[in-house]
């Protein structure tokens, strides 16, 4: 079974690009969140194996459901999407539970690198 | 990967955020709470760069960059926000927008990008940090500085998630035990070098303590460029387990691991508790560590959209409408058929299939209707730059962005919005000081307002500046031979008729002192193509109020057919308020006219045979008449037969802007017949 991945991101764009390059790679996306908030709720309902994070979303910003959903699952494999200049923040996810990060504008070599990495 | 197919999705996406950042632009100029605009502009701004980036749109990566870290710094509150500082973000935006539109992959900054970037530098004091440079290594001194610099400062923050807590002990390093020392060499094409760096430290505190790093833990989290370094740490895990879980981090291009049983000798306790201490120097959201999910979900409920979305391209849309209004068409002609044939098993599959038909037609219809919001949000904007540009205060309000047309009305209709909001903050809307004297406040009021009526829309532009001098525009009137010398008073039908005449409208003294006409024949013009019509009230010294009536949807309108001798026309029903047949004593004659008396009113008569200038026929036996409106004018339109109802897909009609007023579109009847649309409005 392919495995399934919960994307999220404000913009449709990077939504997009971003499902495009893991569907390319036979993963099956299972739903897309624009804000933290619908990230979280999307979580609990769907249980992915792989979520994608933005950093920057309204409502509620990707460290903060990074830390709310490894709350509410601690063995969730959360990827975070940067852009470059937001070292500091992607430190701070990480310290909040995420696995792993890709930086913007993505390659999908890097991208499916750190997916193979997050989900071991 | 190809990006160019996600060029179009960019570019609809840029400009949605670019709307959403001139509204929160304005928010914030209006002093509304600070925090929430900031954020919202920011958010913007670092979605198109990261948009912008993805597609190697260099220019328009590399402004919105400069443009974050400034907005990053008013966010901060380390930048105050001055009336240049917002001249400036406008400029921006605006820069920001014409970058988006003209964007190239590996493009340079334009020169009025360039501009713009110098302006707000200046305004703001100085550069902006210049983070997206980051990665050169030239610059990477300065910032790793700047980095630790800010880290001093940072307050007593909560215990690491997962970092020496989770060690395995945590009341500092062992005194002894086996530890391991591990050179790490990064690959030269790590992004993010520091966070990577910070990760590989992170795996190993998993399996170990840590005693030392050089360079120290919190300088290569800073760290810019990929780095080489040593961690020490007290550990009992194996070689092949430390390398693997350093490797695990990513970007390691070379571990080794050199194993040790003997107590570390030298300690050194900075880098330990540096190593320890997080980095809390910014925050994305404002949302406190102790926040719990439930609390953060209340405080952001009203922005939560539960339906989901689908992007279409309007061509499709628009594909659709055409197929049913063929299809309308069809539908009307097997109808036709259909009764002539009198098939019981026929008429049964008709009638299931005109339901099926109408429910696709309302549902096609229905999903081409849009917010007007979505127009009328660019236009605060506009006023706000006009009236800057006049030396004007304005306070505009719009009501019922919620009120839904059909894509292309609404598409059509902006261009004469901005015609009427132009016209009253430049002629309607009276200068701050000359406001004052005259006892009215010195910000002037316009409101922009959308309301349904029946199957219309009203879309009223209304100020209260000083009004149309009615007197000056009879004077020219006059003068231009539009109305007779004997006239003494311009009603508010007369007026419009006056101001919507291309030779008065332009003319520029009338201009000057009538205080609007400018464009009106314009918007006139083209809120007839739509099926509309436009009314004007306006009192001298209270103001101007201009209304545009549409109907909802262009494409297919419902419309009366009436019958004139051999002819047939179709009278769409935006403007049609009954019908009734002719009584001998429904039609009385007054001073020599026709008129109508209906119930209490009195209404002119007119003759839809002489209005078409068809040779008078013979008299029929029996006439009908459609009561016709539009605003406040009434009249009886009488028409040899009324033959009954239909929806009518509108085709647009050349005529019509050649000074034909009388129709506004043809159509193509169910049976197959070809009709011309009246423009009903035109004739009251």
């Amino acid at each position: 079974m392919a495995p399934t991945v919960l994307i999220c991101d404000d913009a449709i764009f990077m939504r997009t690009m971003v499902g495009d390059i893991l569907t390319q790679a036979g993963f099956e996306i299972v739903g897309e969140a624009e804000t933290g908030v619908q990230a979280v709720e999307k979580y609990r309902l769907l249980r992915p194996d792989l979520v994608t994070m933005d950093i920057v979303m309204p409502d509620m910003g990707g460290i903060d459901a990074v830390r709310a959903i490894t709350k509410l699952d601690p063995n969730a494999k959360v990827l975070m999407c940067s852009a470059m200049g937001q070292q500091s923040l992607v430190v701070e996810a990480i310290q909040a539970g995420a696995k792993d990060f890709v930086v913007k504008p993505f390659q999908p070599s890097r991208v499916l690198e750190a997916v193979q990495r997050v989900l071991g | 990967m190809d990006p160019s197919r996600y060029a179009d999705l960019f570019r609809t996406e840029s400009r949605e955020q670019l709307s959403a950042l001139n509204r929160a632009l304005l928010a914030l100029e209006q002093g509304e709470a600070m925090r929430e605009p900031v954020d919202a502009i920011f958010r913007g701004v670092h979605t198109i760069k990261g948009m912008s980036a993805t597609m190697g749109y260099t220019a328009v990566a590399e402004f919105s960059h400069e443009l974050e870290s400034l907005l990053d710094k008013v966010r901060t509150g380390e930048q105050g926000l001055t009336a240049e500082l917002m001249d400036a973000l406008f400029a921006a935006a605006d820069a920001l927008e014409d970058g988006i539109e003209a964007a190239r992959e590996d493009d340079a900054l334009s020169p009025a990008m360039k501009r713009v970037l110098e302006r707000l530098h200046d305004v703001a004091g100085g550069r902006a940090t210049a983070e997206f440079r980051v990665a050169r290594p030239s610059e990477a001194f300065r910032v790793t500085s700047e980095f630790s610099a800010a880290l001093g400062v940072v307050d007593a923050t909560p215990a690491p998630v997962g970092a020496a807590a989770s060690g395995p002990t945590a009341s500092g390093p062992t005194a002894s035990g086996p530890t391991a020392k591990l050179r790490v060499v990064q690959s030269a094409s790590t992004l993010l070098p520091g966070v990577r760096a910070f990760m590989i430290v992170q795996r190993l505190r998993e399996l170990g303590e840590i005693i030392a790093s050089t360079p120290s833990v919190d300088v290569l989290q800073a760290a810019t460029t990929p780095q080489r370094f040593e961690v020490h740490l007290s550990t009992s895990a194996g070689a092949a387990e430390l390398e693997r879980a350093v490797r695990s981090a990513g970007d390691v291009d070379e571990v080794t691991v050199a194993l040790s049983a003997i107590a570390p000798t030298a300690i050194a306790p900075a880098a330990v508790a540096a190593a320890a201490r997080p980095d809390f120097r910014r925050r994305v959201t404002d949302v406190d560590e102790g926040d719990d999910l439930t609390s953060t979900s209340e405080r952001a409920t009203p922005v939560a959209a539960r339906t989901r979305h689908v992007r279409i391209e309007l061509s499709r849309l628009d594909a659709l409408l055409d197929l049913i209004g063929e299809l309308v068409i069809v539908r009307g002609r097997l109808g036709a058929i259909t009764r002539a044939l009198a098939l019981p098993a026929l008429q049964e599959a008709m009638t299931d299939a005109t339901r099926l038909i109408g429910d696709l037609q309302t549902e096609i219809m229905t999903s081409r209707l849009v917010p007007v919001g979505q127009v009328f949000d660019r236009f605060p904007r506009l006023v706000r730059d006009v009236a800057r540009q006049l030396g004007k205060d304005v306070l505009l309000s719009i009501e019922g962005k919620e009120i839904e047309l059909d894509r292309s009305v609404l598409d059509e209709i902006a261009e004469p919005v901005v015609h009427l909001l132009r016209n009253a903050v430049d002629h309607g809307l009276e200068l701050p000081e000359v406001r004052e004297a005259t006892g009215k406040p010195r910000a002037g009021r316009l409101t922009l307002s959308a309301q349904r009526d029946r199957s219309s829309v009203l879309v009223t532009v209304r100020d209260d500046g000083k009004g149309i001098d009615r007197a000056r525009v009879l004077t020219r009137a006059i003068e231009l031979g539009m109305v007779a010398p004997s006239t003494v008073q311009l009603d508010d039908e007369t007026l419009l008729r006056c101001i919507a005449q291309p030779g008065l409208s332009t003319a520029e003294q009338v201009t000057d002192v009538s205080g609007r006409g400018v464009g009106i024949d314009a918007v006139q013009s083209r809120v007839r193509t739509m099926g509309g019509s436009l009314e004007v009230s306006t009192e001298s010294g209270v103001g101007t109020t201009v209304t545009i009536r549409l109907p909802v949807t262009l494409a297919i309108v419902r419309a009366l057919l009436a019958r004139v001798g051999n002819e047939r026309y179709a009278l769409p029903l935006t403007h049609v308020r009954e019908t009734m047949e002719r009584m001998p004593a429904t039609i009385r004659q007054v001073q020599g006219r026709d008129v109508l008396v209906l119930r209490d009113e009195v209404l002119p008569v007119l003759r839809l045979r002489d209005v078409v200038r068809l040779p008078p026929g013979q008299e029929p036996v029996m006439e009908e008449i459609v009561v016709i409106e539009r605003g406040d004018r009434r009249a009886g339109l009488v028409v040899d037969e009324l033959t009954g109802q239909e929806d009518i897909v509108v085709k647009s009609y050349d005529a019509v802007r050649d000074g034909m007023a009388l129709f506004s579109g043809a159509t193509i009847l169910s049976d197959g017949a070809p009709a011309l649309i009246v423009d009903v409005a035109s004739l009251l």
